[in-house]
């Protein structure tokens, strides 16, 4: 069918109200939500989870399944009211004027079927045209976004792509028909982050190639600035702040902006200059919004009486443009005052070495042939030659994207695996090949474990105090069943949990109250290594601030010994004192913060830093985007790990990269750097990271 | 006397009925009062189908217990009464006694016994038998496919097989097989009973192993108690004096189970325990990448404890639904048993057994067919309805 043609904004947003109906209630999702998007724009839609930004996007798709409503307002989409058009007009707009990419490319394509025939159906449906001209635009729409060997990978199944390949073809199919309108939710969230930096780079040139408007869902500041024009944030269903993102990165006027920038750690800063500050309280659930301004009860502008009463309206702030904000006390207040200065926290001296690591190796021998059993084995090298120590009271972060062995790391440090070649040092015993069940009671309570995702790591059916409890029991804490409860109380209020939760079900708390629980349980026999695996990296910003200080409190009381592990580099930078960055099993570099933060860089160090989207306008960035994608840990690249996406591998002479891995270079004082690369090119590096003179 | 219209026939039975309604009428008012506090029963009373799912099988439920009570019959189920052979519905008692109901309200047998009072008679032995058996082949499937589920490798491909195997075996045949005397008499269906009644006592006793070890106080009179108690119950379950299996004295000896009834018990549990282990081995396989298992592998848990007490808990939504399917099918099973004439004796009068009788004269008359076949088609179909309303609603939220 023949495109609308139209002049005014691709779609124009009013007013608009969803709410979804429950057995108990009406719950209101979104409330008096307005928003336009230009031709050509790119609008970022920023909020933590349950904010209602993804309902927006399905009202736009209008999508919202059997108990979603819209209850007011319009969305207009060039011009003509979306919610009229009959289900035949729809299904022309959807896939063909309005295309959608969902956070999990797995999940929006079909397995069954070759990636070249899920493309050509595109504009097969909706155009009517034939198979081979479709096959032609799905070629080229291939070959745009930048995937080797585009014949091959039309002849292939979605399996056989990697993640960020996969993503790249829901992309494509996206702009199989040349939509007007492109809405993209949380996209990159479930990839890699050199990964997620290729594939933002690509929406934004293709945005810009093809002319389409785009409505950007993202949690992550950023990336919204990254490849946004224009932001609006969005607080517990309503739309807080809109504006340019000039405007509302530097000249913010809304307090949970201006919060929610304070919550998130940015790179370029000083963690004693700028610290981060949470926002206090809980995210309010639907039914449970306060009166007057939803944000007032964790608002440090708060005043009775006028942010309690009534609607707060959207107002426009004079002098900027189209900049509005859902605020009574604009004008009030002091948008430049600098942050209230936190009480600087003396940090516990770094003591003995606790844990120390040798040459550690840990291998898998993978059947070739899984049903019989018989045939070549396979071996996969999950870490080759891990060295280092890590002092008590201090923060280690172990930095690398998904598959380069941090995970078996952690496996073998707790026991769940044995190593197969190496030791693990604890305090001078060694305990790297025995198995869990064989440790006594104080080795295995003494290293413990904080899990990733916070709706996973208690068990749903057991309520949070006999959790606890039962981590103490198998500990051998207390000696009997009320001086058990009492100790879990105090473990509670350490992690600052009302001492009501012990009676409650997991399901009952929100994702940062589990966590908190996860990491009472870890510390409920007084543990003195423990390993956090991306703790905060699941939870919303607002909360990440909160439990990562936590964190960091429990270790100044208790002198824990911290392993840290995470990709996002802010945090890192923010809260370890030494970082060790590792690819394919390998570590790459070592160092104290400052060290591995600054050039000489590892080239892998460099591109990741350059790859985490920082949310700050003043930051200039140098680009390196990583081509291809990790490499399999099954069939490792001859030479350095890292060779086959390395930008600096012309600059050693004759092959060296390879044939050989490279040896660890000392470069300073406990900085270490496993390169070929001459130490006088090392030096020559830039910062990736620099500050814009203002 | 006049035969009865077939209102009034109605009316009887709706009047003979009056306890189990009273009695429905009080568990709804009750439940849907406090449905908000009872947690996935009390959503149950938030779908229609759920509500008529569960007031069909309640509805047979209380009809069983009422009927063993010899409340809501209105003749013994085994007496003749001459003259009564083969008549219609409403047919008046030929020359009935003072206090004797004066109708046979569902018509008479080919031996001149009372339909109705069978029926309900009928659905005391389906009632008892159906959930039992079920019990029994859960605990089976759930102690080997834990493990199989958990552990992987060679002790999954070694079960996995061994459940394909009894899977892949024609079932009539095996019942065929289980009851014929030569067998019984080699004592074979007794062993087999033998063994797989110890699962429950493993069971128990695992589970509560794993929860208290760390509490010797505690655990060593628990188990002590709990598993003497159910250690007795087992042998007086399987010990029978005159059978191959006579290992404790008379005195000792609880209680008898007829053979007949054992027999059918352990063929159902026998055919039905491999379905649940599978189901149980992908439910553990699916939980066990979970970050609390992790996490209670990493402080040191036994697999026990991981597997009854963080896997178990948390498969048990699947496995309610599955449990009321499996009534479902364990009654058609019985009734196909019972049809078959296998294990219960032949006056005995479950819904199977009675379906049999008569078909026999199936053409001329069909009434003493009719009310035990809808009987069984009610109480599955109730049963399947409150499988299907559990799982929609353990579902939403």
């Amino acid at each position: 069918m023949a495109k609308w043609d139209y002049d005014g904004p691709i779609l124009e947003i009013d007013k608009l109200s969803i709410s979804f109906f429950t057995r108990l209630r009406e719950i209101p999702a979104v409330m008096d939500f307005s928003a336009n998007v230009m031709p050509g724009e790119a609008l970022g839609l920023v909020g933590e989870s349950g904010c209602g930004k993804s309902t927006v996007a399905l009202g736009v798709m209008q999508d919202l399944g059997v108990n979603g409503q819209i209850v007011g307002g319009t969305i207009k989409f060039k011009g003509r009211d979306i919610s009229e058009l009959t289900p035949e007009e729809l299904r022309d707009v959807r896939g063909n004027e309005i295309a959608m990419i969902y956070q999990e490319p797995m999940a929006s394509l079909n397995p069954a079927m070759r990636i070249g025939k899920q493309l050509m159906e595109v504009p097969m449906i909706h155009e009517g045209i034939d198979a081979k001209v479709a096959y032609q635009r799905a070629l080229e729409v291939v070959t745009d976004v930048k995937l080797p060997d585009p014949e091959r990978i039309l002849n292939s199944f979605p399996h056989q792509l990697s993640g960020g390949q996969q993503q790249r073809i829901v992309i494509a199919m996206a702009l199989m028909s040349k939509p007007s309108l492109l809405i993209l939710d949380e996209p990159t969230t479930a990839l890699d982050v050199t990964v997620e930096a290729a594939v933002v780079d690509l929406v934004k040139d293709l945005g810009k190639k093809y002319g389409t408007s785009m409505l950007f869902i993202s949690h992550n500041l950023g990336l919204v600035l990254e490849t946004c024009d224009r932001i609006c944030v969005m607080y517990s269903g309503e739309a807080v702040e809109r504006g340019s993102i000039d405007d509302v990165f530097n000249q913010m006027q809304h307090p949970y902006t201006q919060a929610l920038f304070r919550s998130i750690p940015l790179p370029g800063a000083d963690k004693n200059s700028r610290p981060l500050v949470a926002i206090p309280g809980n995210f309010p659930l639907p039914h449970e919004r306060p009166p007057g301004c939803n944000f007032g009860p964790r608002c440090d502008y708060f005043v009775e009486g006028v942010c309690d009463t009534g609607n707060v309206m959207m107002e426009q702030i004079s002098g900027d443009d189209r900049h509005v904000s859902r605020c009574r006390r604009i004008k009030e207040i002091d948008w430049h005052a600098p942050i209230a200065a936190a009480i600087r926290q003396e940090k516990a001296e770094i003591g003995e070495v606790v844990l120390k690591m040798k040459d550690l190796k840990k291998y898998y021998e993978v059947a070739a042939s899984a049903l019989f059993g018989g045939g070549s084995k396979k071996v996969v090298k999950a870490n080759e030659t891990l060295s280092f120590e890590a002092r008590e009271s201090e923060t280690l972060a172990i930095v690398g994207e998904s598959g380069c062995g941090k995970s078996t790391f952690a496996k073998v440090l707790m026991g769940l695996e044995t190593a197969t070649d190496g030791e693990i040092l604890l305090d001078g015993n060694s305990i790297g090949d025995i198995p869990i069940e064989a440790r006594d009671t104080a080795t295995v309570s003494s290293v413990q474990m904080v899990f990733q995702n916070p709706f996973d790591t208690l068990n749903p059916s057991m309520t949070v105090g006999r959790q606890i409890i039962r981590a103490l029991e198998i500990f051998k804490v207390g000696a009997n069943e009320s001086e058990r409860r009492e100790r879990m109380l105090v473990l509670l209020d350490m992690v600052k949990l009302p001492r009501e939760f012990a009676d409650r079900m997991p399901r009952q708390l929100s994702g940062g109250q589990k966590q908190r629980v996860g990491i009472a349980r870890a510390f409920a026999g007084g543990a003195r290594i423990v390993v956090a695996d991306e703790p905060v990296s699941a939870l919303d910003v607002s909360v990440q601030a909160a439990v990562t200080d936590l964190l960091m409190e429990i270790q100044r009381t208790e002198k824990t010994t911290l392993l840290f592990i995470s990709h996002d580099l802010s945090i890192v930078r923010y809260l370890s004192d030494r970082v060790m960055v590792m690819y394919l099993g390998h570590v790459v570099e070592i160092g104290t913060t400052d060290q591995v933060f600054s050039p000489p860089y590892h080239p892998y160090t460099e591109a990741l830093l350059s790859a985490v989207p920082i949310a700050d306008t003043k930051i200039e960035k140098k680009r390196i985007v990583l081509e291809g994608e990790i490499p399999s840990a099954m069939n490792p690249p001859s030479g350095c790990p890292f060779q086959t996406r390395c930008g600096w591998k012309d600059q050693v002479p004759d092959g060296l990269c390879d044939r050989e891995v490279p040896p660890m270079v000392t470069l300073a004082e406990g900085h270490q750097v496993k390169c070929h690369l001459s130490l006088e090119i090392l030096h020559r590096m830039e910062p990736v990271i620099k500050i814009a003179a203002e | 006397m006049e035969p009865l219209s077939w209102i009034d026939i109605i009316l009887r039975l709706l009047a003979q009925l009056t306890p189990v309604w009273i009695a429905l009428v009080a568990t709804f008012t009750i439940s849907i009062t406090y449905k908000r506090r009872l947690g996935l029963y009390g959503k149950l009373f938030d779908s229609t189908i759920g509500m008529v799912g569960f007031a069909l099988v309640m509805f047979w439920v209380y009809a069983a217990i009422f009927g063993a009570f010899d409340l809501i019959i209105t003749h013994n189920a085994l007496e003749q009464v001459s003259g009564m052979k083969n008549k219609p519905p409403g047919t008046p008692l030929s020359g009935a006694k003072e206090g004797e109901y004066a109708y046979y309200l569902l018509g008479g047998d080919n031996l001149a016994r009372d339909v109705f009072s069978r029926m309900i008679k009928g659905s005391w032995v389906v009632v008892q038998i159906a959930p039992l058996a079920t019990v029994f082949a859960f605990m089976v499937g759930i102690t080997l496919g834990l493990p199989a589920g958990y552990y992987g490798g060679k002790l999954d491909t070694l079960l996995s097989f061994l459940a394909n195997l009894i899977l892949a075996f024609p079932v009539i045949l095996l019942f065929y097989l289980l009851v014929t005397p030569e067998i019984v008499d080699t004592g074979i269906p007794s062993y087999m009973g033998a063994v797989m009644f110890i699962f429950p006592i493993a069971f128990v006793g695992i589970l509560l192993n794993s929860r208290y070890h760390t509490q010797p106080a505690i655990r060593t009179p628990l188990l002590i108690g709990v598993l003497g108690v159910m250690f007795w119950l087992y042998l007086s379950l399987i010990s029978e004096s005159g059978t191959k299996l006579d290992v404790i004295p008379r005195w000792l000896d609880g209680f008898d189970i007829p053979g007949g009834i054992l027999v059918v018990f352990v063929s159902v549990v026998f055919v039905n325990s491999p379905t649940v282990f599978r189901i149980v081995r992908g439910l553990a396989m699916d939980i066990k990448t979970r970050d609390y298992v992790a996490a209670a592998q990493t402080r040191g848990e036994g697999p026990w404890y991981i597997m009854l007490w963080e896997i178990l808990p948390n498969a048990r939504g699947p496995l309610i639904v599955d449990f009321c399917l499996r009534v479902g099918y364990t009654t058609i099973l019985l009734g196909t048993l019972g049809f078959f004439g296998l294990g219960l004796p032949p006056e005995s009068p479950d819904w199977g057994s009675t379906i049999n009788e008569g078909r026999k004269l199936l053409s001329i008359y069909l009434h003493p067919a009719l009310p035990p076949a809808l009987a069984l088609l009610s109480l599955v179909l109730g049963l399947n309805l409150l499988a299907d309303g559990l799982r929609e609603e353990s579902l939403r939220d």
